[in-house]
């Protein structure tokens, strides 16, 4: 039982990460219609910058994320302006081939500023807390609390204010929205930039826990990337949802399968759930 | 299928580059006329970005230390003057990019000896190095598999990870117990560690638990596959993979109230992960031997200039060590042998060069012989049962069969 519930907090802090990152490539998605790929290599970025902002700029905690998110949400507008949007009339293939040249580019900036070296994150939150006979730390308390959090406020932001109605909008009909006065253009530099916030705080997050690598955004995209399609492109309840299925069923897989199933799990039950819903868990209001 | 069609087209090539080698001959026999004297051209295929650009990094660091301390003493080779350099080129860790630029360094840069620091690379060099074209390859892998096709021209540098087994798991078995968790990184090189140090285990009569091993570049949180390592109750952890990580396993299972031993894989350096977790969680291990502890005349000089000139942010590792000491093997070789592109009579000249190498260079368990393996073999090699930073007991460990 201890195990069990030792696992379920490793799965839910897993899961938080994984929705940051999936939610911002999801709402991508639903706005520019182009898969990002370089969408991995921004939560790299996001980790390096809450890293630089804590060791070389002293903040403490906390706020070395939000500088990061801030930072990050410049590189999405960024993106968007000098790659996505001269693109924007241009063939998919086009998007994807320039979002992988992004891709490399990031590694590479990283690994010229500061070297291929592993770095870790000091972290300030130390300590596990014992209950039940599991061992928690304390980081993780604070990953899922904090992700739970942002997603709610993403939430209301979708819901309730005009910026976050607009991209719903743009979404659900592009040409539609134009015609009642939302600017698409606008709209996608959002999108990109709030995209990339959510990684850098995702990888903010976590980064105590895990090491700071160039390549450190690989693995990740991967895992988005069956999560959005897992929930349901350009759906943001099915990559909230997918993203603590994907978590918890890799803690449990490793617990009570094998190690080397956690690792497939993902694509276990990506083809599982394409074959019973090919359009994911959730679909899109509208879908094209 | 290529690879079939290559010597065809290689032999259509033979008179083009045979008319190149020629002109490029003429354009260095007239630099060496001047007085300038020759060059040696160190050549290093090691990945240079990606994940592992870092230990690709480190073992060209150890390279170029030793080309500029050899330039500065002076290299002198039948009489004549020569300049060491050395040329690089990422593999990104890929066998077939390593076997295509062990071929360039050869034939556009005219290196001798490639120096290819993993396994999968030097296995595919291999299949090169004694053709038309010979050439040495610097074999920087502990991985008993290279030793495996008999190349004569491919030396192995670092010890053979076979000897680490039977003296790992009797320090460990006996100080803690005899249940073994397993949570290695899942590369070949770990799978391979992992089958030697298991097998071992249950040869000494314990009793080896399932196997946990994930591979460290991939995973996002190592709390869940450490969990249920420790839900089996080991006596003794296996770990390891690059050292980053593997503090960040160590660090996890301490955490999770693991109070037992760990074997830690070669790879893994106790200096490097000393700077990524409290040295209080790694008490109870063993792996080898930290660089800069080590018995031999250059080591301290050695450390002391890699902090003043390479970096005083992190410690030299074996394989920067290991590096710098070949590469004056090598040279020193060349000058017994008196000649800088006879890879066979290099290799003969390999055991007298032992004996002559400035001490300055001897600075990682060096060599005492070079064996029938052409494995350079270090006699009095000792590993360390971690007791605190800076404190260690040493063991001895024998050279095993090859």
């Amino acid at each position: 039982m201890d195990l069990f519930l030792q696992q379920l907090v490793n799965g839910l802090a897993l899961g938080g990460v994984y929705c940051l990152a999936a939610v911002g490539l999801s709402l991508v998605f639903g706005v520019l219609r182009i898969p990002n790929l370089a969408h991995g290599a921004l939560y790299m970025r996001g980790a390096y910058g809450t890293y630089y902002a804590m060791t070389a700029l002293g903040v403490p905690y906390v706020a070395p994320i939000g500088i990061a998110a801030v930072v990050l949400a410049a590189v999405g507008v960024g993106m968007e302006r000098l790659i996505f949007h001269p693109l924007r009339n241009s063939p998919h293939t086009h998007h994807m081939i320039a979002a992988i040249g992004a891709m490399f580019f990031f590694q590479s900036l990283i690994q010229a500023i500061w070297g291929a070296d592993f770095r870790q994150m000091p972290s300030p939150i130390s300590g596990t807390l014992s209950l039940a006979g599991a061992q928690i730390s304390w980081q993780r308390i604070v990953i899922i609390v904090a992700a739970v959090a942002i997603l709610a406020l993403l939430a209301v932001f979708m819901k309730r204010s005009v910026h976050g109605q607009s991209i719903e909008a743009i979404e659900q009909d592009r040409t539609g929205a134009s015609l009642v006065g939302i600017n698409p253009d606008r709209v996608s530099m959002l999108t990109l930039g709030l995209a990339a916030a959510l990684a850098a705080v995702a990888a903010g997050l976590v980064a105590p826990l895990n090491l700071l690598s160039p390549t450190m955004g690989a693995a990740l995209d991967m895992k988005v990337f069956a999560i959005i399609i897992l929930g349901g492109l350009g759906s943001l309840p099915g990559a909230i949802v997918g993203g603590f299925v994907l978590g918890i069923a890799e803690a449990m897989a490793s617990t009570y399968i094998s190690t080397g199933v956690s690792e497939a799990i993902a694509f276990v039950l990506l083809v599982g759930v394409l074959a019973i819903r090919p359009t994911g868990l959730f679909s899109p209001a509208v879908s094209r | 299928m290529s690879q079939r069609s290559m010597p065809r087209s290689f032999k259509a090539l033979i008179p083009l580059s045979v008319l190149a080698l020629t002109l490029s001959a003429c354009g260095g026999g007239a630099g060496g006329g001047d007085g300038d004297g020759g060059t040696i051209t160190i050549g290093y295929s090691g990945p240079l970005s990606g994940g592992a650009a870092i230990y690709g990094e480190n073992a060209l660091t150890g390279i170029e230390m030793a080309v500029d301390t050899l330039n500065e003493q002076g290299v002198e080779v039948d009489g004549e003057k020569y300049t060491v350099e050395v040329e690089s080129l990422d593999d990104q860790y890929l066998p077939n990019n390593a076997a295509t630029n062990a071929q360039r360094l050869v034939e556009q840069d005219d290196a001798t000896v490639v120096f290819i620091p993993h396994s999968g690379g030097i296995l595919a060099a291999q299949q090169l190095n004694e053709g038309r074209t010979p050439f040495i390859i610097g074999a920087y892998s502990s991985d008993p598999a290279i030793l495996e096709s008999g190349n004569k021209l491919s030396n192995m540098i670092p010890p053979n990870f076979n000897g680490y087994g039977p003296p790992f798991v009797e320090q460990t078995m006996g100080k803690f117990g005899k249940r073994l968790g397993m949570l290695g990184t899942e590369s070949e090189y770990g799978q391979n560690w992992a089958k030697l140090v298991s097998e071992e285990w249950e040869k000494q009569g314990g009793e080896v638990l399932t196997d946990n091993g994930v591979d460290y570049s991939t995973v996002t949180d190592y709390a869940s596959t450490v969990s249920k390592t420790l839900s089996e109750n080991p006596d003794v952890i296996f770990v390891g993979g690059p050292s980053q990580p593997t503090a960040l396993v160590i660090q996890e299972a301490r955490e999770q109230g693991f109070k037992g031993g760990f074997i830690v894989m070669d790879q893994a350096k106790f200096e490097e992960m000393e700077l990524f977790t409290d040295p209080k969680n790694l008490v109870g291990s063993v792996g080898v031997r930290p660089a800069r502890d080590g018995d031999d005349p250059g080591v301290p000089e050695f450390h002391k200039r890699y902090a003043e000139e390479i970096t005083d942010e992190k410690p030299a590792t074996s394989e920067v060590a290991y590096h710098f000491q070949t590469t004056a093997i090598y040279v020193k070789a060349m000058e017994i042998a008196g000649t800088v592109d006879d890879p066979e009579a290099i290799e003969e000249a390999l055991p007298e060069a032992l004996e002559q190498v400035d001490d300055t260079f001897k600075v990682s368990e060096y060599p005492t012989t070079v064996n029938d393996k052409v494995h350079f073999i270090s006699e009095n090699l000792e590993a360390v049962f971690y007791e605190g930073k800076d404190k260690y007991t040493l063991f001895p460990v024998p050279a095993p069969e090859e």
